[in-house]
């Protein structure tokens, strides 16, 4: 996007006040968003987004500013303008820079710019129709898909370029039934660092369909959930949000560095049950948290978290690394130009154990199936976390019994991950988006069934009866 | 502007019917201390255009961050392939213009000289009165954002309206460790026009009070307790209530306020209001549609007094738009602009003095997730104060409270005085209702 000769006098002029390191991100995006509401096609729209970030680091102190302007004049401005920050003397300087090589993961065998809109339409509308046609109970149906293809630049002042093309496509779903004065939602949103290869051939959408109406029409029966203390089973895929929420924030570097994690000082100590062992792997082909290179330029990696119950890693940035006398390890992100990078996840998911599922359940006297997970947040400092349930289910007996509705599961990062008892052999990612400092970035969640020997529930079902 | 005819030229070429542009800039200026020393410094200036055009009877639309000499083509071209596309029977809209505008100046010049470096002086000033008020004090970050914007709509029928606004915000957080060795974290932040006008000392004591009131703070007993909801857990749950005010919501059947007009659907206490020409960081005299924006009373005294409209959703239901259409990633949806509670007679204090024995819910989370607008229904972790003989007691954390929006603003028994203008936009009170279900122990 912008010459070696360019990024060279910028990186000059940004670091002439004494700045240790400074770094020009650039940044060309265009996204495109088609929305089916009620099999009927409302909006469609192309969106460009264009930019430069520049940032520059001395000891523990980052500067940060964007633009639009990415000629010579406004890159040179923004520059100056950042260096006017500190007041010293110039310490490194760039005499040339090398173009490093990049992999060639995450790249789309059917491009989406070359495949045709209208065949996009026909796919939401068929799924808008099994949506439909499922029950007389559904009255909403919306139908999505977004896609966009990135591209990225970064030059620094080790006199390093990188490069990086990122391409990703998702479908959202949504059902809305009603009746009797009651109204459930639900969605999915199927996705990949892939192209129409994805939709075409690896998922079936009209599948995602079916089980997206027939989970909004199964809560329109639901009985109010019980809260109180109770075992929770909690189905595999999306629950993997549990583990990103309640443990995977607190151990990104963001938090931790300033020792404002509840994780912070705590590698090589027992965090979790030694039943547990989970990891970040920015390096799946195609999934859809992954990348060749992270923000920074950095080689994105498996990185190994928790380790038999043992804290073995953090997610680490090069500036936070800095508090914590740690290199970054591929986990730098941000949403995009306008953004300061800082360690986040990428596909981050508890590593499969031995139960059958059906074990995991049968051995349950009493408690609640969390079979699918709506979002949810956590607090880094105190590690206090709340979950919404989507799709919740009673276990009685070792059975599943009556769907139920309006359960929120709360805690403590560090009391849950204590508290897994049961690892099921079914290990599935789902996709999220996850919003942080540096913005919503795709994120994959994931884990088998796990069974949590007690969790608050919070629901409006009153106390639990337990005979 | 003439760099805008372009697009107004090529346009008619293309057969486009009408054209309207949206053009945004925007500068932010930001940073934060960490124990009293500068962490992070932050300077932008950033610009996008955003395009729809009637073609072929529809809408379409694009937009750009862009801007160089082939962005007029990128636009226009984008808009009829995207119009094509469309199949949705709804009328397209580009606005000729409302008969009058409510324009106002509400750009902070004293904001915009104010030099960086007095700034930083101010607020690291205030980080050090955060960290030296109270030894039990760990940690305190502060930051300071300030952002100016300049948003201008043009069309094909001469329409332009410009409007400048700019605002700061101060944000201070501390953590702090109790007895138990856990670590509980407080925060306070406030809009400011005008830094000398922030009262530091005023502002340090309640984010070190937020922090240290929550010391030995456990989960109460399970039950139906009577309530006080803070102005921060009211405005996220009147949000949630009035998404359903949305005429979109309301037409396609997702609304549980559908065919409600002039009934009762709160308590008669609630009286809500939007005052988008309310002078504030959030003012408004046009929507995103070019239409006029005025005041309005959505609930009065409990009664469901009006729907939001934007044209499109106005024209379906034959009447006028009420200056609620709001734009996200091209499509024109519906937003509230400056939402106000009716404050009532009674302060904090003597809200929790008439509530006798219950608890104070100061903070809710997870309203994203644990909060489903459609059908009302919550269940969201929450922290506050147990009271007792209408006096504040021990600290509570780790509890959900779980409920029906509608089920909440029905029970209200009283409304507080304390208006405070939360980051939504929404200028709330503290609300006594008369139970709530809490999870706990």
């Amino acid at each position: 996007m912008i010459s070696k000769k360019l990024a060279m006098d910028v990186l000059n002029i940004a670091t002439k006040t004494g700045a240790d390191f400074a770094e020009i991100y650039l940044e060309e995006e265009n996204s495109v968003d088609i929305s089916v509401d009620n099999g009927k096609v409302e909006t469609c729209n192309d969106s460009l987004t264009y930019g430069a970030g520049i940032r520059l680091l001395k000891d523990l102190q980052s500067v940060y500013g964007y633009t639009n302007d990415i000629t010579a004049k406004g890159l040179k401005k923004l520059a100056n303008d950042l260096s006017a920050s500190f007041a010293g003397e110039r310490i490194i300087e760039v005499k040339t820079i090398k173009k490093v090589k990049q992999g060639k993961k995450n790249q789309p065998r059917i491009p989406y710019d070359s495949y045709p809109r209208e065949k996009i339409v026909e796919m939401l509308k068929q799924a808008s129709e099994v949506m439909k046609n499922y029950d007389e109970s559904i009255v909403r149906t919306t139908a999505s898909f977004a896609y966009d293809i990135k591209k990225v630049s970064i030059f620094n002042t080790d006199e390093k370029q990188f490069s990086d093309a990122r391409t990703k496509g998702r479908a959202g779903l949504v059902a809305i039934a009603s009746k009797d004065g009651k109204i459930e939602t639900f969605y999915s949103a199927p996705g990949a660092q892939k192209g129409m290869e994805y939709f075409l051939e690896e998922i079936d959408l009209n599948k995602f369909a079916k089980e997206t109406a027939t989970s909004a029409v199964m809560m329109l029966s639901a009985i109010d959930c019980p809260s109180g203390k109770m075992p929770v089973v909690i189905g595999n895929g999306f629950g993997g949000v549990i583990f990103h929420e309640a443990c995977g924030h607190s151990l990104e570097a963001t938090s931790v560095a300033k020792g404002l994690s509840v994780f912070s000082g705590k590698k090589g100590e027992k965090i979790a049950s030694s039943i547990v062992s989970a990891v970040d792997d920015g390096t799946i082909d195609g999934a859809w948290g992954s990348g060749n290179i992270d923000d920074e330029g950095n080689k994105t990696q498996r990185n190994l978290l928790i380790k038999n119950g043992i804290l073995n890693s953090y997610l680490v940035d090069n500036f936070n690394g800095r508090r914590m006398n740690e290199k970054g390890n591929g986990a730098t992100r941000r949403q995009s130009y306008k953004f300061e990078p800082t360690s986040r996840m990428s596909n981050t998911f508890i590593l499969p154990g031995k139960s059958t599922p059906e074990e995991i359940i049968a051995n349950t006297k009493y408690g609640l199936y969390a079979k699918s997970m709506g979002g949810g947040s956590v607090s880094p400092a105190t590690g206090e976390f709340n979950f919404a349930v989507n799709e919740g289910y009673l276990i009685q007996d070792g059975k599943i019994t009556h769907p139920v509705r309006g359960a929120t599961l709360i805690g403590s990062g560090k009391d849950i991950l204590l508290n897994i008892d049961m690892v099921g052999n079914d290990l599935k990612r789902a996709q999220g988006m996850c919003g942080s400092s540096s913005g919503m970035i795709p994120a994959d969640v994931g884990q088998p069934t796990i069974r949590v020997s007690e969790i608050t529930v919070g629901g409006t079902g009153g106390e639990i009866n337990n005979d | 502007m003439t760099k805008y005819k372009k697009f107004f030229i090529k346009a008619k070429e293309e057969n486009l019917e009408a054209l309207e542009l949206t053009i945004r800039k925007s500068s932010n200026f930001s940073f934060s201390f960490f124990n009293n020393e500068i962490d992070s410094y932050k300077m932008s200036d950033s610009f996008k255009i955003s395009a729809r055009g009637i073609y072929n009877g529809k809408i379409g639309t694009a937009e750009s961050e862009k801007f160089d000499k082939n962005t007029v083509d990128y636009i226009i071209s984008r808009i009829k392939e995207n119009a094509m596309l469309l199949d949705s029977e709804d009328k397209p809209f580009i606005f000729k213009g409302s008969k009058s505008y409510k324009k106002k100046n509400v750009f902070n010049k004293k904001l915009a000289i104010t030099t960086a470096q007095e700034k930083l002086q101010k607020i690291k000033s205030l980080d050090i009165k955060v960290k030296s008020a109270s030894d039990l004090i760990l940690n305190v970050e502060t930051q300071y954002h300030e952002q100016a914007q300049e948003y201008t709509i043009l069309n094909s029928y001469g329409l332009k309206l410009t409007s400048k606004t700019n605002y700061a915000l101060v944000y201070s957080s501390a953590t702090a460790n109790d007895e138990m060795g856990e670590t509980k974290v407080g925060f306070a932040y406030r809009f400011i026009s005008d830094l000398d006008n922030l009262n530091q000392e005023e502002f340090a004591k309640e984010v070190v009070e937020k922090t240290i009131s929550q010391f030995g703070s456990a989960p109460c007993a399970s039950g139906k307790y009577k309530c006080v909801f803070s102005p921060s857990a009211t405005s996220s749950l009147l949000e949630a209530l009035l998404s359903n005010v949305s005429a979109e919501q309301v037409q396609k059947k997702s609304s549980l306020l559908a065919d409600k007009l002039e009934q009762k659907v709160c308590s008669s206490k609630v009286t809500v209001t939007e005052s988008p020409l309310k002078k504030n960081p959030f003012f408004r005299y046009f929507d995103d549609e070019g239409v006029a924006t005025y005041d309005k009373t959505l609930i009065k005294n409990g009664v469901l007094k009006t729907y939001a409209y934007n044209l499109q959703t106005a024209y379906k239901d034959q009447v006028q738009s009420t200056g609620n259409g709001y734009k996200s990633r091209g499509k024109i949806g519906i937003e509230l602009v400056n939402v106000a509670m009716k404050p009532g007679r009674l302060n904090k204090e003597q809200l929790i003095e008439k509530l006798g024995k219950g608890i104070y819910i100061d903070d809710i989370s997870g309203v994203h997730s644990g909060l489903h607008p459609e059908s009302g229904n919550f269940s969201l972790i929450a922290s506050g104060f147990m009271i007792e003989n209408g006096k504040k007691d021990k600290p509570v954390s780790l509890i959900t409270v779980a409920g029906n929006i509608f089920d909440v603003f029905n029970d209200v028994i009283a409304v507080g005085n304390d208006l405070n203008l939360q980051f939504n936009g929404y200028e709330v009170p503290s609300i006594l209702i008369k139970k709530i279900a809490v999870s706990g122990k």
